[in-house]
């Protein structure tokens, strides 16, 4: 073949590994450049842990040296700490509180971003759809999440339903604006291209649209993840008998400062997880997202 | 002109296509076009910007439907886009989420044909384009010329008789045009398709083409057809290649007194 288009192999992205050994100066090259990138990637950890450690440090040194303040207002970290060790791992009542917060957060987005997508994909393809929900969707979107919570309290009680809805309804909104943009943007010749290749149009939008798409309805995705946390303290704030919001509000009952910082930390550190696990997720599944999944 | 005894692949009438702007503006892109591309016959179509060669195609794909005129495939009219039309588009028009060989079974799949069936059947077409090597790479991981090696792929995937292709080679370098060229004449004689190929460059056309479709804008409408006289394969050192090369290049002339930027290298 290679003497049909001699040029090709000075085209390709990346030729198939020399079965011969490699020479000293590859290897000397692929050692040097393993190093460097190592390096790299230790500096980059070294600069993240010192700046967590500079964080903790301003922290606690703040509250003792800025003239009144009292520290059990401002608890330093040194005062949560233990407090954190102790509901983490000594009496271990953080845990009913985080695996209630997970599973409502989980299940809201799943509902919410499943129909988002759905409603996404189905007014991005279909012009009079979209023209027909254009503008209760966009009047509905423009309500803040936050505001129905009472109605959801009393539409569905006090219990992880009502949370699951609320948390549904606010992931639902982001990922189907993003998915409807991806959809209603696809360049043209995708479509063009499955409809010259025979594909009828239930194949053209699960086979073509939904994944020319998928890179917006990631987007939405990912934006809807992070709604999903501020709808769900909002409602364990107002009702709820287990939950990180709930033991926030608790902790402020009993003014136990040090107790809601605990809260807080772990609701960072969850939130953060859960973009972390995203990232790693689109890159794992879809490789040919490209340097957007490196994000 | 067609003297085939088999009925034309592609038959125009009286095609024309009228455009509206944004402001209401009627532009002819297409006037009164009658074209037979006939069963197994390479046709070009070059001219400059605006003159409707883009317009021709997307009116043969289906993709679009003429404001007046006929469009028949194999004596069939074109209402819609169809896989007896296989078409090849100028860029980025591979699935980014497939690999080459799922590009290539993508039209396989669409028609039912089993896993087994379509793995096989890609596997021939990714052979027959040089790309035996590359077909579990995404699109983002192959050379341009790779990647319109797997369009040409995709788009035979079907088995159609006709292939449009719109300026594929456009943006491909000019040492790995040559070789996708060659390539092109050499499936194109291997399968018995009809091409229609769209190109602004008339040493490609002459290169390729029994038939060079000569096309003029404001209207635009066909200015004259070329006939190429030459016999496969073709040498471009060849007199009787600048021969014709100059025909070309006059007809050109004579649409606005400049010549086209290909004429001046």
């Amino acid at each position: 073949m290679s003497a049909v288009h001699p040029f090709e192999t000075a085209h390709a992205a990346a030729p198939p590994p020399a079965d011969g050994p490699r020479t000293a100066i590859e290897h000397a090259f692929l050692q040097r450049r393993e190093r460097a990138r190592r390096g790299a990637l230790r500096r980059r950890i070294a600069l993240g842990i010192a700046g967590c450690l500079l964080f903790l440090a301003v922290w606690e040194i703040a509250p003792r040296v800025v003239p009144g303040i009292n520290l059990k207002m401002f608890p330093p970290p040194s005062q949560i700490a233990g407090v954190f060790a102790q509901m983490t791992w000594g009496t271990g009542e953080i845990w009913p509180h985080l695996g209630a917060s997970l599973l409502r957060a989980l299940w809201g987005f799943l509902l919410g971003s499943s129909l988002g997508i759905a409603a996404g994909v189905l007014t991005g393809h279909f012009t009079a759809l979209r023209q027909l929900s254009d503008p209760v969707l966009h009047g509905l979107r423009a309500i803040p999440a936050i505001a129905v919570v009472p109605l959801a309290i009393v539409w569905f009680g006090l219990g992880d339903l009502s949370k699951v809805m609320l948390i549904a309804w606010g992931a639902f909104f982001p990922v189907w604006v993003n998915t409807f943009i991806g959809v209603r943007d696809i360049p043209p010749v995708f479509l063009r291209s499955a409809a010259t290749l025979g594909a009828g149009r239930m194949a053209a939008i699960v086979q073509v649209a939904l994944p020319a798409a998928l890179p917006f309805v990631f987007a939405g995705l990912r934006q809807a993840t992070s709604v999903a946390f501020v709808v769900l303290v909002a409602a364990e704030l107002v009702g709820a008998e287990k939950g990180l919001g709930f033991l926030i509000s608790f902790a402020h009952l009993v003014f136990r400062v040090d107790i809601m910082f605990v809260g807080l930390i772990y609701l960072g550190a969850i939130g953060f997880a859960a973009d972390q696990l995203f990232a790693w997720l689109l890159h794992r599944l879809f490789p040919w997202y490209g340097a957007e999944g490196r994000r | 002109m067609a003297a085939q005894t088999l009925p034309p692949a592609v038959s125009l009438r009286g095609v024309s296509q009228l455009y509206a702007s944004a402001g209401g503006e009627l532009h002819w892109a297409l006037t009164g076009v009658d074209l037979d591309i006939g069963a197994g016959e390479f046709v070009c179509a070059i001219g400059p910007s605006g003159c409707g060669k883009t317009t021709l195609l997307n009116v043969i794909a289906g993709f679009l439907r003429p404001t007046a005129g006929t469009v028949e495939v194999q004596g069939r009219p074109v209402s819609a886009p169809g896989p007896d039309r296989g078409v090849v588009f100028q860029e980025y028009a591979l699935f980014p989420w497939l690999t080459a060989r799922r590009n290539v079974e993508f039209g396989l799949r669409q028609q039912g044909l089993g896993k087994a069936e379509c793995s096989a059947r890609a596997d021939e077409l990714l052979a027959l384009t040089g790309l035996a090597h590359a077909a579990e790479r995404y699109p983002f991981e192959l050379s341009g010329g790779m990647r319109q090696r797997v369009a040409v792929a995709r788009a035979l995937a079907t088995q159609p008789q006709v292939l449009l292709m719109d300026e594929p080679f456009a943006a491909i370098d000019a040492l790995t045009r040559a070789s996708l060229q060659r390539e092109l004449l050499r499936i194109w004689r291997e399968l018995g398709l009809s091409i229609f190929f769209i190109t602004h460059n008339i040493e490609e056309a002459v290169f390729l083409a029994q038939r060079i479709v000569v096309m003029s804008p404001h209207p635009g409408r066909i200015r004259e057809i070329v006939e190429v006289p030459l016999a496969y394969p073709r040498e471009r050192g060849d007199p009787a290649f600048g021969a014709v090369y100059a025909r070309i290049g006059a007809a050109f002339e004579q649409l606005h007194g400049d010549a086209p930027a290909e004429v001046l290298q």
